[in-house]
């Protein structure tokens, strides 16, 4: 379960965030709509920690980051909060320098202080389970671009996070490709994973996400059930949004 | 050094002035070494802008008989003959001893002065008493003096200085373990100095004489009845005296003389050969490799220490770090060495020479190898960043596992070049008489006279070592190229 309470941001001096509440109960999907600049991608990193919001608070679990806290207290809160809350990247930022299996490893090792060879076994099975068996000592960049981003998906999941965080995830990929993923996270919405997916497409989200929640100057305009927001939305910019998208 | 070299330039110009001005008086052009030169030729600490020593005096007293003038040319000791060679003044007066090489290259004049040669110790030292207990130790002396002859003669480790002062100050610290010289400057440099004593008598080293181009046997005919003169009349008596020179020596070398007796002297002949010099370039070239590996060691650690400090915005770390830097890049290498060198013991901490050029350079080349590293750090995206810190790691964590290796490999071309350069900087070390390449080349060249031999030698064990360095830089760049191809395709096959 993760909780937004009335988030503030601004940056570079402009209001990018005006007051963001929501709730996204455990093993439900939300899926995040808005044109661009709307502040979506903003929102995603506030509740990841990378960007420190300037009023409201964040909770997940027992991790509770208010923006009132001092720096380094808000700085140690925002790290518990990535443990829970895993990102998987718009342009997946893997390291180039690791191969797929350090890629996938580096993280429990080093931060979860895992066995190396167990981790390596999840990984494998991981990385088997979600179609990808043979990369695990490749390096990204010999990697197609749909392989990459199953990599950065493993990479996130293999922290057993409690919230999974996807940033555009189609946004990369060819029609066929983004139909794969969609099936992928299909697969974990089954599995009963929590998830946030900010998308442009709203035929991605379509039959993906449980809920929709539509922004547009960094406000909340309207947030339901997904076909309630897709078919009877109610606020006028809802309506005048998926009109001008389909 | 080219503060000497501008000097004598000054002087040169002068004495081409005075020349040609009163045409009616012949000079005569000598050349000395007035640094470090008493009692010889030196600056006169009661005014600095003049010349004393007794062999002033004698070169005046000389000039007089012979109706010229006499114009003093500044040189640097070690380059003596090449310079007199090269026209640069007339004659050496400058306690030249008469050996088999010089013979070869120039004249003597008949001698004019007996020196013996004292050794000295620290005031404490209970191991030396004589030249017999030097065997394992190192001993300070004038480079190509009869002195460094007779100690590389006997195999005695020796490290030539280029004058007294700097040799009895590192023995002083330490850095020595004994001082040869001639008395003349023993007597005046050493001889009053409560850390230090001599070890031992002194015993016969041999004599000085007057150098003269070849093929000048008129003036040296003038010059050895001038100097036969002032021993008859007891002009050079009476200035010997004046500067405590004055010994039995003298007395027998003045009535040897009175009698028409040739003064028979030994030359000491040079132990150059062509296997010896190898082998101590071989050393030299050891010690070049050791100063470079040693210095960029320094300047990797320190350098990513001070990119790291220069990170952290606005605060005292990184106005310290930046001050490090700019300090060490904006003023020249050689004077931070001489700095260490020289100023460092002032506050009680004589680093031995090879030590204070390994740390000098490394401390210099730190500087450089922040900027490498800040370059890289900065361009290491910041998504890696990001990346890292939400799967949880720290930010130092993030630095040492994912930022750091990236930075590396970006830095690892630029750090191979700046190495090729710190590889042949190692060679300002011979400012403070560390046997690298560089001094070798000098001190073996001057003892030799095989510029152009030896200048081939030491450079093709400079570029034995920096080509496959080079080579290897640009191999470095050449993949990262590749690399940064593969990528950017990559990426836009995906899009």
């Amino acid at each position: 379960m993760i909780r937004a309470l009335n988030l503030y941001k601004s940056k570079d001096g402009k209001q990018i965030l005006r007051g963001v509440s929501f709730e996204v109960a455990s093993g439900t999907t939300l899926g995040i709509i808005g044109a661009s600049g709307s502040g979506k991608t903003t929102l995603l990193r506030c509740l990841n920690g990378l960007e420190r919001i300037d009023r409201g608070v964040i909770e997940c679990g027992d991790v509770r980051l208010d923006a009132s806290l001092a720096d380094v207290e808000y700085a140690r809160r925002a790290k518990l909060l990535r443990r829970r809350v895993g990102m998987v990247f718009q342009h997946l930022h893997l390291f180039p320098h690791l191969s797929v299996l350090g890629n996938i490893t580096e993280a429990p090792v080093h931060v979860l202080g895992m066995q190396r060879s167990e981790v390596e076994r999840e990984a494998q099975e991981l990385l088997a389970e979600i179609g990808l068996q043979g990369v695990a000592h490749r390096y990204p960049e010999s990697l197609s671009g749909g392989e990459q981003q199953r990599v950065a998906i493993v990479r996130a999941l293999i922290m057993r996070p409690d919230v999974l965080l996807f940033d555009e995830p189609t946004s990369a990929l060819d029609p066929r490709r983004s139909a794969n993923v969609r099936a992928l996270l299909r697969r974990f919405i089954a599995q009963g994973h929590t998830m946030i997916v900010v998308s442009h497409s709203i035929r991605f989200l379509e039959d993906l996400a449980d809920h929709l929640l539509y922004m547009e100057g960094g406000e909340v305009v309207e947030h339901d059930r997904a076909e309630a927001l897709l078919y009877a939305p109610k606020d006028a910019r809802t309506q005048d949004f998926l009109r001008q998208a389909r | 050094m080219s503060e000497k070299k501008q000097r004598s330039i000054a002087v040169l110009c002068l004495a081409l002035l005075c020349s040609v001005s009163s045409r009616a008086q012949q000079v005569l052009r000598w050349g000395a070494d007035p640094s470090g030169g008493a009692p010889y030729v030196f600056t006169d600490p009661a005014n600095p802008d003049q010349y004393i020593g007794y062999e002033k005096e004698m070169v005046e007293a000389l000039a007089a008989h012979m109706g010229r003038r006499p114009v003093m040319v500044a040189t640097d000791w070690e380059a003596i003959v090449p310079a007199l060679e090269r026209g640069e003044f007339d004659v050496i007066v400058n306690g030249l001893e008469p050996t088999e090489d010089r013979a070869a290259r120039i004249l003597f004049s008949r001698p004019y002065y007996v020196f013996n040669l004292q050794l000295t110790v620290r005031r404490e030292e209970r191991n030396i008493a004589s030249l017999e207990d030097c065997r394992n130790k190192l001993v300070g002396t004038l480079g190509n003096t009869a002195a460094s002859r007779l100690l590389a003669q006997r195999g005695i480790p020796f490290r030539g200085y280029a004058d007294p002062v700097a040799a009895y100050r590192d023995l002083e610290l330490g850095r020595l373990d004994a001082v040869l010289m001639d008395v003349p400057m023993e007597a005046y440099y050493a001889r009053d100095n409560p850390r230090l004593r001599p070890a031992g008598p002194p015993f016969r080293g041999g004599v000085y004489v007057i150098g003269l181009r070849k093929g000048d046997e008129a003036l040296k005919a003038e010059v050895d009845a001038a100097i036969e003169a002032i021993m008859r009349d007891g002009t050079l008596e009476r200035i010997l005296r004046r500067w405590n020179l004055w010994d039995a020596a003298q007395a027998e070398l003045h009535a040897a003389m009175r009698k028409g007796e040739e003064v028979h002297y030994a030359m000491t002949a040079a132990t150059f050969n062509w296997g010896d010099a190898l082998k101590r370039l071989a050393r030299a070239a050891a010690v070049t490799v050791m100063l470079a590996f040693g210095a960029m060691l320094i300047a990797l650690a320190l350098g990513l220490l001070l990119a790291i400090g220069q990170s952290k915005d606005g605060g005292w770390l990184s106005a310290l770090c930046t001050a490090y830097i700019e300090f060490f890049r904006g003023t020249p290498v050689l004077v931070q060495l001489l700095f260490l060198y020289f100023g460092l013991p002032q506050i009680g901490l004589a680093l031995p020479g090879w030590l204070t050029a390994l740390v000098g350079l490394g401390l210099n080349y730190a500087a450089y190898e922040s900027q490498v590293y800040r370059a890289a750090l900065e361009a290491v995206p910041r998504g890696q960043w990001e990346a890292a810190y939400s799967l949880g790691m720290s930010p130092a964590l993030a630095f040492r596992r994912i930022i750091l290796p990236q930075a590396l490999r970006i830095a690892l071309p630029p750090m191979t070049n700046d190495f090729v350069s710190l590889f042949k900087d190692t060679s300002v070390a011979f400012a403070i008489s560390v046997w690298e390449l560089a001094t070798a080349y000098r001190e073996l060249a001057n003892a030799t006279g095989e510029f152009l031999l030896l200048g081939v030698v030491v450079s093709v064990f400079y570029l034995a070592m920096s080509l496959p360095l080079a080579h290897a830089a640009r191999r470095l760049e050449q993949r990262q190229a590749r690399r940064r191809a593969l990528q950017l395709q990559a990426a836009e096959a995906t899009t």
